[in-house]
């Protein structure tokens, strides 16, 4: 059916929590489209023969035709050719940084704004939930057992791909509770828990196996895994230890590491009144890093009670390499963002606690190996920034756990485990790996885009062992 | 998965023993490593140094000292009731190769780590001489199973009240100037009694091991929070440790970061006794 074009340069924007208000709760802060608007936006989506947006999608959604189903209306339609490419399209819409990716190719966005791509996808995600209650189908069992290590993005896309194809899959995971970043690390403000519940139901519902507790490499090796009759194994045991900066200071109370003070937050649950999770409430905050997680640190922090957070990024404005949305987002909530600066030494005080953080300035210089222009420190400029708390977001380094316990299994100098090309294949028969654990912290759908191309090796390389 | 409490027992006021029903830790834990453990759905997750195991019965030991809301939570439960979540074997074993001659220090409920690691030596045939200190005799706990592992015991205690009146550095000590040349020191206990046992046999050159047990949520290498600094390093215990050599440990800055949560934790146990009081009622 031929629709009637909308010819608007710019999207639809994103209903939202006012920022006064949503800067002192933990309730999501995009409200998402309505039917109305998501129609709307629909109808700007050129859909296009060639169809550039889907190749820059790591799960190649087919974009196009599934606005296609919105502009008609017809969203189960739509939701069922996300659900082909992506086990967790609720997540995708509200977590993928589209600007980069698929809406980074919108033939709509040379002359004006691209179509809102992952509002409609996330739109489409949340119809399905709140409107189709049948349980998904079974599939039929093939008879091949897969172990996959992690419940996290990347694990869980693998999880939901070999089980659609029939294999019988477990899923291993460390912590109480499935989810992994998706779980301790993205705030509720950002990913509301419950769809996160609601898209591993499911994955549960087509007979996907999920074991928690299970710290694989301590209590199962990746060798009992296969004597446990599985085929194959996926690691998605994502990233790991926090990096630090090694200055000075960083062992006093009061320096956290991201993944420790999201974790406390989200996982652990301390920001609801009367949880049993001690964490500090700070006044001051400072954040070292500008990615996605620096963003959810800060506003986090500023929900918890702060009064003022800093991100403190050692690039400028333009080379944040978080989202888009989540700098406008933290600059709207009131997140004073320190850019071009580096902090040298935390410094403490009698206690052992954290009462300023020494920063000296930068400028940028030439381009380093990176492409992006390297932070040069400016002399003289070292000044001090009133802080109690420093949060450290600048990364982290895969874990050790599997790696040390599993005879065969290559790593590279970083500690990243060592797949070749794209399908995930380690340096051990049968086990594959993906998401951070290979290419160190990374996003969402990355992870999820190594599952899914994992999955498909896998399936490959049991059915030619049979 | 269900983990059953088997066994429970009270070794003296504040120090409790369980058997927890974990079959496939059971099976791979060894002497060092740690679990951790949320009584209840919106408990904390708490790190516990492994007591014992028993690879037959598929249980798991571990003794904890009653100090904040989650030990209170994990004490309210029963013979019988599950724990909801049980995590395990966490951290690497304590190296015991080779090892022909060792003294064991233990202070406290610190004990009950040593305990196996003096077992295990025992087993390997190494001479053990166990050193453990309490502050009172009603605080005492393991004394028979650490003279069933031991060639030597010394029971010391603050007051006098049992054994001998003092600390475990005061027999250590007088063990060593008798002439005892030990492979190595392995001391477990409070984080100030650690450091005091460093001083001392860093003062006659004994290879000292400690067991660390610093605050941390995951104990898998993801938080962070357990970091300590070990000869200028920054080490993580849960991934590198809970063992490390006393003589690089940065005691005070443990102890300091051993305090974060002092203000909340003291909140939390009254919040938990009133709790138990409220149930009592």
């Amino acid at each position: 059916m031929a629709v009637q074009r909308n010819m608007d340069p710019k999207k639809c924007p994103m209903p939202v929590q006012d920022p006064m208000v949503r800067r002192n709760n933990f309730d999501e802060v995009a409200l998402g489209y309505t039917y109305e608007m998501a129609v709307n936006e629909a109808k700007r989506c050129l859909n296009c023969k060639n169809k550039p947006c889907r190749t820059a999608c790591p799960v190649q959604i087919d974009i196009p035709a599934f606005i296609e189903r919105v502009a008609n209306e017809d969203m189960e339609g739509a939701y069922q050719i996300i659900a082909q490419s992506s086990s967790l399209p609720a997540v995708c819409g509200r977590v993928c940084p589209q600007e980069k990716q698929c809406e980074s190719k919108c033939v709509r966005g040379i002359k004006g704004e691209s179509v809102g791509i992952g509002r409609l996808e996330r739109f489409v995600a949340d119809w399905h939930r709140e409107n189709c209650k049948d349980a998904p189908e079974m599939p039929v069992q093939n008879g091949h057992k897969v172990a996959i290590i992690g419940a996290g993005p990347s694990g869980l896309t693998a999880a939901g791909d070999l089980a659609k194809m029939g294999y019988k899959v477990t899923v291993y995971e460390a912590l109480h509770l499935a989810g992994g970043v998706l779980v301790y690390g993205i705030p509720e403000f950002r990913l509301p828990k419950i769809i996160v519940q609601k898209e591993i139901d499911n994955l549960k519902a087509i007979g996907v196996d999920i074991e928690t507790n299970m710290v694989i490499g301590k209590v199962l090796t990746i060798d009992e895994l296969f004597e446990m009759g599985n085929e194959a194994v996926y690691i998605g045991s994502g990233a790991g230890l926090p990096r630090f900066m090694n200055i000075p200071g960083e062992s006093l109370k009061g320096v956290y590491s991201a993944n420790e003070y999201l974790t406390r937050i989200n996982l652990m649950k301390a920001y609801k009144p009367g949880s049993k999770t001690p964490i500090k409430h700070s006044k001051k905050v400072a954040v070292v890093g500008g990615g996605n997680v620096a963003m959810d640190a800060a506003r986090s922090a500023k929900r918890m009670g702060a009064e003022e957070e800093y991100i403190v990024y050692r690039r400028g404005m333009e080379e944040l390499p978080a989202r888009k949305e989540e700098v406008e987002h933290a600059e709207e909530e009131g997140i004073i963002f320190k850019t071009l600066t580096n902090p040298v030494e935390v410094l403490g005080n009698e206690a052992g606690e954290v009462c300023g953080m020494k920063c000296v300035e930068m400028e940028l210089g030439e381009p380093d190996a990176s492409g992006r222009r390297r932070p040069i420190v400016k002399e003289g400029s070292e000044f001090v920034l009133d802080v109690d708390t420093m949060i450290m977001s600048i990364g982290t380094s895969p874990n050790p756990l599997i790696r040390s316990t599993t005879p065969g299994l290559e790593a590279n100098a970083k500690g990243c485990i060592v797949t070749d090309g794209d399908n995930g294949l380690t340096t051990r028969e049968g086990v594959y790996a993906g998401g951070d654990a290979v290419t160190g912290a990374a996003t969402v759908i990355l992870a999820m885009g190594a599952g899914k191309a994992a999955a498909k090796a896998i399936d490959e390389y049991i059915k030619n062992k049979a | 998965m269900m983990y059953k409490i088997v066994r429970k027992k009270e070794l003296n006021p504040t120090v409790t023993l369980m058997d927890i029903e974990a079959p496939l830790i059971a099976k791979k834990a060894e002497p060092g490593q740690f679990i951790i453990f949320r009584a209840k759905e919106d408990s904390e997750r708490v790190p516990l140094t492994i007591a014992d195991y028993d690879r037959e019965k598929g249980t798991v030991t571990i003794i904890f000292q009653i100090v904040g809301g989650a030990t209170m939570e994990l004490n309210s439960l029963n013979e019988g009731d599950c724990l909801h979540d049980f995590a395990g074997p966490l951290g690497r074993p304590s190296e015991t190769e080779g090892l022909k001659k060792v003294a064991v220090v233990g202070g406290g409920v610190g004990c009950a780590i040593a305990y196996p690691i003096a077992k295990k030596l025992h087993s390997l045939g190494c001479e053990v001489h166990s050193i453990v200190g309490f502050r009172n005799k009603d605080l005492v706990i393991l004394e028979d199973e650490f003279k069933a592992v031991s060639d030597k015991l010394c029971m010391m205690t603050d007051d006098g009240s049992y054994g001998t009146k003092g600390l475990v550095t005061n027999a250590l000590e007088e063990l060593i100037k008798d002439g005892n040349q030990y492979d190595e020191v392995i001391a477990i206990g409070p984080v100030i009694m650690m450091k005091f046992v460093c001083l001392l046999t860093k003062k006659y050159d004994v290879k000292t091991i400690v067991s660390m047990n610093p605050i941390m949520i995951d104990g898998t290498g993801m938080c962070g929070g357990c970091r300590l600094t070990v000869g200028g390093e920054t080490k993580f215990a849960c991934v590198d440790g809970p063992d490390f050599d006393g003589h690089l440990v940065d005691f005070d800055e443990a102890m300091h970061r051993g305090t974060m949560y002092r203000d909340f934790e003291a909140h939390a146990r009254e919040e938990s006794c009133n709790l138990l009081n409220k149930e009592v009622k």
